[in-house]
Parts: C-alpha cells; structure tokens; sequence
C-alpha cells in the first residue's frame, strides 16, 4: 500500500452513488408504468364485463317479449348450459321473490348494477358484476364472475414485480461493476501520484492513447508534471551553478583574510587587505544581483512596467559610453542606427542588454579591429571580429556562469549573455547568435508587437 | 548638517550613523516607519536616509504621507531589492535619490552630500567656471586658461556633470545614472576611461589637476590646491 488516506470503502466511492441514484429513478418509472398499465388494463376488462352483462340482458329482456317468460327460462338454461368458463351468472325471479331460472342462489336486493359476493356451497367464493333489471315476468339478473380480472391483475402486478426486482439486480450489478472500473482507475491515478509525491518526480500516469476522459486527465496530469520536474531541474541547475560559481570568490576571500590574520602586521598591509576583502566582497555581491535580475526578468513580473520608448536613442547612448573603451583596444567603433525606432518594453532592461553586448563585443573583439552596431526597425545586431563563438556552444553561452575557456581570462561572470536572453524573451525578441566570418554577430528581431510610435 | 536616519536593522544603522558621525553630520536614528514619520514632521532635518522596508510603516508610505503633508526634506531612499521598478517607485513615493544595498560607504555620504547641496533647479548658469576652467553652455564651448579645448558631446557632457557639482564628489555609480541614465553597473572600466580621456584633453603635460580621484569612492572636480 501507499502511504496515502486509505483506499475508502467501495459503498463511497461517486459511481456507486450515481447507480444508486440510477436505481432510483428506474424503480419510480417501472413503479409508475406498472401501476398505470394497471390500471388501464383493470378499467378495460371491467368495461368488457359490463358490456357483456348489458348485451346479455338486452337480447334476454328481447328473448322475454317475443316468447313470454317460459322462453326466457329456456333461453337462460341454454346459456347456462353453453358457459364452459362457469363465469356467467343469471337468475329470473317471479315477482313475489321466487326463483324461475338461473344459477344465482338469491336477488340481489337492488336493481341496476351492483356487485355482489358469491357465497353458499358449491360455489367458488368470488365477486361478480351484476346487473338486475325488472321486466313484466319478473327480475332478470345477469351477472359475470371478475375472477378473470383479478387473475389478470395479479399477473400483472406480479410481471410488474419480475421487471423492478430484474432492474434492480441487473441496475445493481452494473452499479458495482462501473463503480469497481472507475475506483480501479481512480486508485491507478493516485497511487502513480503517490509515487510522485514520494518523489519519483518521472513516474508518470498511465494512459492509453486516444482514450477516455480518465486518459484525457491523466494526459494532462502527465503534461503538468513535466513542466513542474522541467522547473524543478532548471531551480537545481541554477541552485549547482551558484554553489559552485560562488564558492570560488567565497573561497578566495577566505584565503585572503586568512593570509591577512596571519601574515599582516602595519596599519598599511591591513588596509590593502581590506580594500582587497571587500572588492571580493563586491564581486560576489554583483553575481547575486545579477542573479536575481536574471531571476526577475524570466519570471516575467516586469512585464507590467512596459512603456514605449525611443530604442535608437538608447543604442545611441550605450554606443557612445563603450566608445572609449574600443578606443582604448585601438578598435573602430561603427555605428548605423535608424533614428527614432520606437519599441515596447523596459528601457532599462533593454538599456542593460545593449550594454552587456557591446561590453561582449569590445571585450572579445580583435584588437585594432571593428565593432559594429546596427539598428533598424525590427532588428539590432552587434558584431566583432574577434574569435567568435564554434556554432556548437552557441547555446550554452546563454545560460548562467557559461564561460568559454578563452574568456576565462577575462574579468566577468558568465552571467551577461544569460541576462541578455532573458531580456530577449521576456520583450519577445528572437535571440541568435552568428558567424560574421570572422567574430561573432549578435542579431536580435522582433515583430510588430514590440514595435510602435512614439 | 542634520541627517535623520530611518533604518530597523541595527547593524546597518550603527554603520551609517558611525560613518555620517564621522563625516561631521548630526544623526538622529529612528527604527520604525512611524517613528520616522514623527521625527520628520518637525521639518528640522537637512536629509532623510529611509530604508524601504521597515516595521509599522515602510519606507513608501512614510515618504509618501511626509510629501503629503508638504514636507519637502530630500530624501534618500535605500532598499534591499535590485529591481528598477523598486527604483521608480521610491522616487514616485517623493524619493530624490535612491540606493540599492548593499552600497559602500562612500556612496552614500557622496549621494548624502550632493542631495543637501542640490541647487534649485531655477537658477541654471549659461556659464560654469572652476579655477582657469570655463564653460559656456550657451556657445557649448570650453576652455583652459583662455586656450580653447576641443571636446566630443560625450565628454562635453560628463564635464558639464562634474564642473554642476565641483567641489562635491562624484561616485561611478552617480555619473553612470546621471550623465549617461544606466541604472546599472556595468563593472567594466567604463567611466574609468572616459575620465582618463577627459583628463588627457583638460590637463596637458605640466598644469595642475583639475579632476581628482577620490580613493574607493569617486571623482571630485575642484580648483588645483
């Protein structure tokens, strides 16, 4: 078992509930059809029956008039002889109460229909329907025995209580077996998350291709754990990169205070040691920053603070600020900037882009060569002729702390290209580094979103 | 001058107070934002050093209640965080200078100094002068001594920065903001070089210095001692 809650009992899990309510609502339809077949079958044979008793009495009473009351008696007989079901009642009765004909013990005390009890021996105990009607040779009652009704209802009810219980067994079975299906899936799910959640962070859910709304959510579930084990390993590699990038200068400081304690005596040596401590000190304190700028602009909050401002303007400034700086590598500086190109986004940030690529450029440029900086609506480029970049590490000088060898001579942090992707893809801008055969060339594009006028 | 200072970390407001103290100010400390705001509403104080974050009261609401009352004591915002939003809120709130910590020393008493002596902004000279030094903003010309220096925008403008504020000193950190608006540092020699540039073409062999550099914390323009 997993170390999540319990499995819970099968009688809570949602499908049992829903077949449950399922049941219900069958049982209430097979309960209200029943009772109206019922019902309707009930009134249609009784209307029959009355039918009958009334036709029986009209060709009886027509029976009396032609042929007087002895014909009648016959007529009677006749019938009676006829009936092989035994459900036709009849009775002629003499005006002073006497029976003349029939096989009914006894008038009813009425006339008109009625229903009436058998009782008396020999006879099956049972209702009729009975109709008395009074004719000149006396009472004539015809009746019919309602055993065939209720037998009928009976079965009815009785078929009714085969085609609930059967819907309530087959309801009830298919319940379970939909509710075992869907707690088996549920149980898949949440012990594959469980195993996640006990830190297998690349287990995934199982899922079947195509597949069924559980598929379509584990698919999802699946989609949101490779995005959150993706942070999880860039958090680590940023976590790796600062423990070791920064405990080199850490440990530099270290050596330095430690020699210092050891070896400094004069009021001289201690002050040079500590101006030496706290340029340590700085350098680390300026990887942090950059750090958490990186930080910052990748997760995108600066976004909010966006405003249209003049980026040729801008270009303009970083090229004159690094101007003295290629002058003093005895490197021309050439500039082609499109005046008053106007561009959505943080000035800062992009102020600080343009800054660290040119510093690049200037850093890693031939010396006594050329570094130039374009800009046109839409696209900048920044290029040097110094050694360049081999196109396979082209992608690895984006990320934190990524320092060529051949840069490792050079003060920095390994950090300004990492800044400068972030930037890029935090204002939408294509990022790409080439070959300006020979040296690098930096071109950043963007589209007509980021674009606009001031 | 009379600082006060409004900063709950206690080494942090040893720190500075020691080193304003030092600097030949008087500082009065206070550890919270309502504190700050008590002291500050006697408009007594030539500077105030807020810290953003503070108990009670941070730093923005503070600045943004004083400025509100019509107190218009510079202030000088300093916050623990990077971020250029961070920048461009304080100085809405009523900020008139902001520092990121951690900051050296001398940053801050350079930042101090420059917001007490800040001129009123009406009184704009056509014509700047420090020793034999002259400028002309109207002719956008510069000379030495009468003889006529040559200098490119760029150093016409880093000039024009130093000869506003001569006598005070300036951090790299300042004219990278204020001549240039890089609110960042580029840890290159930048401004280095185009100090040394400048200096090349104001300071020919044998004149006394005019720039000074003002170890560990920045550049002073000022009339040869």
């Amino acid at each position: 078992m997993h170390p999540t809650e319990g499995r819970g009992a099968w009688w809570r899990t949602t499908a049992f509930r829903i077949t449950l309510l399922h049941l219900a609502l069958t049982l209430l339809g097979t309960l209200a059809l029943s009772g109206l077949a019922w019902w309707a079958t009930t009134r249609f044979a009784l209307n029959q029956i009355a039918d009958e008793v009334a036709r029986d009495t009209s060709v009886l009473a027509q029976a009396a008039q032609l042929g007087g009351p002895r014909n009648l008696a016959l007529a009677i007989d006749a019938r009676i002889a006829a009936d092989r079901s035994g459900t036709q009642y009849f009775l002629l009765a003499a005006p002073d109460g006497q029976r003349l004909a029939g096989n009914l013990a006894a008038a009813p005390p009425a006339f008109g229909w009625q229903r009436l009890s058998l009782t008396g021996p020999g006879v099956p105990p049972g209702e009729v329907l009975a109709l008395a009607t009074p004719l000149p040779a006396g009472l004539l009652v015809v009746a019919r025995d309602l055993a065939p009704v209720r037998q009928q209802e009976r079965f009815l009810l009785g078929a009714a209580g085969w085609v609930g219980g059967g819907a309530l067994l087959l309801g009830l079975g298919g319940g379970l077996l939909i509710a075992r299906g869907v707690t088996r899936r549920a149980a898949a799910m949440d012990a594959a998350l469980a195993r996640v959640q006990a830190g297998e962070m690349a287990h995934r859910l199982p899922a079947r291709p195509g597949g069924d709304e559980f598929d379509r959510l584990a698919r999802r579930i699946n989609t949101a754990l490779d995005r959150v084990q993706g942070l999880m390993q860039t958090l680590r590699q940023v976590t790796d990169d600062i423990a070791h990038d920064l405990r080199t200068p850490l440990n530099r400081l270290r050596q330095r205070l430690d020699l210092a304690l050891r070896t400094g005596s004069g009021d001289e040596a201690w002050r040079a040691e500590a101006e030496g401590a706290i340029a340590e000190c700085d350098q680390l304190l300026e990887i942090f920053a950059a750090l958490l700028r990186i930080a910052q602009v990748e997760a995108g909050a600066r976004r909010a603070g966006f405003t249209l401002f003049d980026i040729s303007a801008v270009a303009a400034t970083v090229a004159e600020v690094y101007a003295p700086a290629a002058e003093e590598r005895g490197q021309r500086l050439r500039t082609a900037i499109a005046p008053g190109i106007a561009l959505l986004g943080d000035r800062d940030l992009i102020t600080q882009m343009l800054a660290n690529l040119l510093d690049n450029a200037v850093k890693h440029g031939r010396e006594e060569g050329e570094v130039t900086l374009r800009l046109a609506p839409g696209m900048l480029t920044i290029a040097d002729d110094g050694p360049g970049i081999p196109a396979a590490q082209r992608d690895a000088v984006l990320r934190r702390f990524t320092r060529l060898d051949a840069a490792r001579a050079t003060p920095g942090s390994g950090l300004g290209l990492a800044l400068v992707a972030a930037v890029a893809e935090l204002h939408g801008m294509q990022l790409s580094l080439g070959d300006a055969a020979p040296g690098l060339v930096v071109a950043l594009t963007w589209g007509d979103g980021q674009s606009g006028s001031l | 001058m009379k600082i006060l200072l409004v900063e709950d970390d206690p080494e942090t407001a040893a720190f500075v107070k020691r080193g304003l103290t030092e600097a030949g100010h008087i500082v009065d400390h206070a550890a919270d934002g309502r504190d700050g705001l008590f002291l500050a509403s006697d408009a007594t104080y030539d500077v105030l050093v807020v810290d953003r974050m503070l108990p009670q009261l941070d730093g923005l609401g503070m600045l943004r209640a004083l400025r509100a009352a019509g107190i218009r004591t510079p202030a000088l915002f300093l916050t623990a965080r990077a971020g250029v939003g961070d920048r461009v809120e304080g100085l809405e709130a009523g900020a008139d200078d902001y520092l990121g910590k951690p900051f050296a020393f001398a940053e801050l008493l350079a930042r101090v100094n420059a917001l007490a002596r800040r001129p009123p902004l009406a009184a704009a000279p056509t014509l700047l002068k420090v020793a034999d030094l002259e400028m002309d903003l109207l002719k956008r010309s510069v000379s030495r001594g009468g003889q006529r220096i040559d200098l490119q925008p760029r150093e016409f403008r880093l000039l024009e920065f130093l000869l506003r504020r001569a006598g005070e000193v300036v951090t790299r950190t300042m004219l990278l903001e204020g001549v240039w608006d890089f609110h960042f540092d580029p840890k290159t020699s930048v401004v280095e070089t185009h100090i040394s540039r400048l200096r090349a073409k104001l300071e020919q062999p044998g004149a006394p210095a005019l720039i000074h550099t003002s170890r560990g914390a920045g550049y002073c323009l000022r009339a040869p001692d």
